[in-house]
């Protein structure tokens, strides 16, 4: 089933000249792991807050094409209406607290009250969301207070409360320490294996190639690639792209290992080990 | 009506700016007390969210301002909400006329600032401490017309007056320094004439 | 991190009452003096908003807040006592100065309604937890963008003091002076709050997308996580205080 269609994209932000993004085409099916690859400025929070309807609605600017999330055109669409379907969390934790609540359990609830969920079901979708990012012990303490991976999980808490059907990330640990950022992947891949649809931009190369089905890369504004991990990290011209593929494949591409079956490098330690095994033999 | 600036329904984007304005009249008040500068300097926020976003932005900002001082400080800033909302209508109304567009129109805004001020200001001031602004200099000089028979209204007059032109003509140019230095991409947010074009 | 406030925690059964209540108490403190004539209804006022405070425990967190205009009530008794244009009755000497007895009574007069205003206000303030009276400002109807707004007010200004004091200490560590002439003085008011005021503005832009993401915009009504505030005395209070009013109205009317 087809979660997402984006047919035509085309965006330009307002007092600037140049396309953000110059004519994207793509699918998504439900359930996958897309990870979002490219340099800074390729374009990849542009095609990020283009899923949540920020872009065109928040920015105004040039807009063209379409996007379809779930039955609902964004281009159409009201933001609000297009916040139950997807969830979007930011690089920064630190501003996307509401900044209006004194607890981390009312700053879970702030997306509730503003789409009017009834009283009486507010609290199981909290404790629900709570317990998937790991924060339940925190809920009592001021979002303020918390470390930024901890933050960053609330943030990621509060949006998943809303039961969006798909969830963008736009490099949610490009802000933390290690330890954070390691937290905040594990309750990402968490969400996943329960079947959300996960979009992810990240530099990170390491944990695309480990979560992602799928993987698009951006290039001012265009769209390269978008494959599997294997097939996209196996190609000769990451270098022009500005991508560096990850250390796994860069050894066995040094070493010449592929995967026989596919001609491809192996991409994870898992992998490589896999291969490195059967080269032996 | 949709796009013009008195448009009451406002955007996500001018409802952020006001608590970020308020914390920025709320500094600019502690650091001229830290630095013992002869002004008060707290309405810096409202100047430049009125400049940024138009009077209606401004005059909430004012309002706002004015009832978390009295919730958290000095329960008498209440009343004086009233004189926060016009220095936030005037200065919104002249810099979507384009007035504020060098230090010498910053000035000539101050000015129009302080008289809208004083104006509301004073009825409060008889009404309320019988004419008097709490302002060491103005006081003596309200000490000095009250002794020599002036009417109240006039020492009371004068007594704001002249403590409020230097402060809101300082306000409004550092307000205009501090905008002429935010990001373009960033003051678009909060124009009320911005539209999305079809490609 | 502590919001703003002047809240103070002592659950006593002041605390218990609503902020609709305190309000329409404010009302009454100062409606009620200004309609009947005369020192006493204002000293009565004043004595229940005591006897008030006292029951929530907070009396002794009245004196700062009075603090602020105690300075300016006596400039005021000093100036009108001295100079108010209706004086005839000298009533004592100090020096060569004469204090009269209309000036220090319309002086008295201005104190009294002063202070009244002040306790009234310091019930509502010290009693109730802001989150608390923007709630139910919400729900006796203020938009709720305006409730957010002054939530997030009271977050933001801590906030913005915390990094205000990093930066002055490494302003000063680089060698900016914070003394000296007044142009000197002048002369670091922008650099001083300069950085905090454009980082609190280009951070508006992030957290407004924040808040559309969480369906901020949304036209639907709102709904709340806590529940409202009820019991009896939440009905009775305001009921009792609206007669009150009312009956001054009536009674200066009749008169």
């Amino acid at each position: 089933m087809k979660k997402i269609t984006v047919s035509g994209l085309k965006y330009r932000y307002p007092l600037t000249e140049e396309l953000a993004l110059k004519g994207l085409s793509f699918e998504i099916e439900k359930g996958e792991f897309i990870g979002i690859i490219g340099q800074n400025l390729s374009g990849k929070s542009t095609l990020c807050q283009a899923l949540m309807g920020l872009v065109p609605h928040f920015y105004k600017g040039g807009y063209g094409g379409s996007v379809w999330v779930d039955g609902l055109e964004v281009g159409k669409a009201e933001i609000h209406e297009i916040a139950q379907k997807v969830g979007l969390v930011f690089q920064n934790p630190f501003t996307q607290v509401s900044g209006s609540k004194m607890t981390v359990f009312e700053e879970l609830a702030f997306g509730l009250e503003n789409l009017g969920v009834a009283r009486e079901d507010m609290a199981p979708r909290i404790e629900h969301a709570m317990e998937l990012l790991g924060i339940g012990r925190f809920r009592d303490r001021n979002p303020f207070d918390l470390s930024g991976g901890q933050m960053q999980r609330m943030a990621i808490a509060s949006v998943i409360a809303m039961e969006p059907e798909i969830i963008v990330l736009d490099e949610p640990t490009s802000q933390l320490d290690p330890q954070g950022a390691e937290d905040v992947f594990q309750a990402i891949e968490a969400l996943s294996r329960r079947g959300m649809t996960v979009i992810m931009a990240e530099h990170k190369i390491e944990k695309i190639a480990r979560y992602s089905d799928r993987v698009l890369l951006l290039h001012q504004g265009e769209m390269v690639a978008f494959d599997t991990p294997q097939q996209v990290f196996s190609r000769d011209d990451l270098e022009r792209y500005g991508v560096v593929p990850p250390v796994f494949a860069q050894v066995c591409k040094g070493m010449g290992i592929r995967n026989p079956a596919t001609g491809l490098y192996p991409m994870t330690l898992d992998e490589a080990c896999d291969q490195v095994v059967n080269w032996h033999e | 009506m949709k796009n013009s600036m008195w448009n009451l329904k406002l955007s996500t984007s001018a409802l952020v700016l006001i608590p970020a304005a308020v914390g920025i009249n709320y500094i600019g008040k502690l650091f001229a007390g830290l630095l013992k500068l002869p002004l008060w300097l707290d309405s810096i926020g409202t100047v430049l969210s009125a400049m940024l976003a138009g009077p209606v932005v401004g005059a909430i900002c004012g309002a706002i301002n004015n009832i978390i001082y009295g919730l958290t400080m000095d329960p008498i800033s209440f009343i004086y909400a009233l004189t926060s909302i016009g220095i936030g209508l005037a200065v919104g109304v002249l810099a979507q006329k384009g007035r504020v567009n060098s230090i010498g129109g910053a000035v000539v805004v101050g000015l129009v600032a302080a008289v809208v001020s004083t104006l509301i200001s004073t009825p409060i001031n008889i009404g309320f401490w019988g004419g008097q602004t709490g302002n060491v200099w103005g006081d003596l000089v309200y000490a000095g017309m009250v002794a020599h028979h002036f009417p109240v209204w006039i020492a009371s007059l004068t007594d704001e007056f002249i403590v409020d032109v230097p402060d809101k003509i300082a306000t409004v140019i550092v307000a205009y320094g501090i905008y002429k230095g935010l990001p373009q991409k960033l003051t678009i947010l909060f124009r009320h004439d911005s539209v999305t074009e079809q490609l | 991190m502590k919001a703003l406030s002047l809240y103070q925690d002592r659950g006593t059964v002041v605390h218990r009452v609503d902020s609709r209540s305190k309000l329409l108490y404010i009302l009454s403190a100062i409606l009620i003096p200004a309609v009947l004539p005369g020192f006493m209804p204002g000293l009565a006022m004043l004595a229940l908003s005591i006897l008030i405070l006292a029951t929530g425990k907070v009396f002794g967190k009245v004196l700062p807040l009075v603090g602020f205009s105690l300075l300016i009530l006596a400039s005021i008794v000093l100036i009108q006592g001295l100079f108010y244009s209706g004086n005839k009755q000298l009533l004592f000497s100090l020096w060569r100065f004469g204090f009269y007895r209309e000036g220090l009574l319309f002086s008295g007069g201005i104190c009294l309604r002063v202070m009244n205003i002040l306790c009234a206000v310091s019930i509502l303030v010290l009693t109730t937890r802001p989150s608390d009276l923007i709630e139910s400002l919400v729900r006796l109807g203020l938009s709720p963008h305006l409730g957010y707004v002054l939530s997030s007010v009271l977050q933001i200004i801590p906030q913005m003091t915390a990094t205000m004091e990093t930066i002055t200490d490494a302003q000063r560590s680089r060698g900016m002076e914070t003394e000296g002439t007044l142009l000197v003085r002048m002369k670091a008011f922008l650099p001083l709050i300069g950085p905090v005021v454009m980082n609190s503005l280009v951070s508006t832009r992030e957290r407004s997308l924040a808040l559309e993401v969480r369906a901020f915009s949304a036209r639907s009504k709102k709904t709340f996580l806590n529940p409202p505030q009820g019991g009896t005395a939440n009905t009775v209070i305001p009921l009792v205080l609206l007669l009150a009013m009312a009956a001054a109205i009536v009674w200066r009317v009749m008169q």
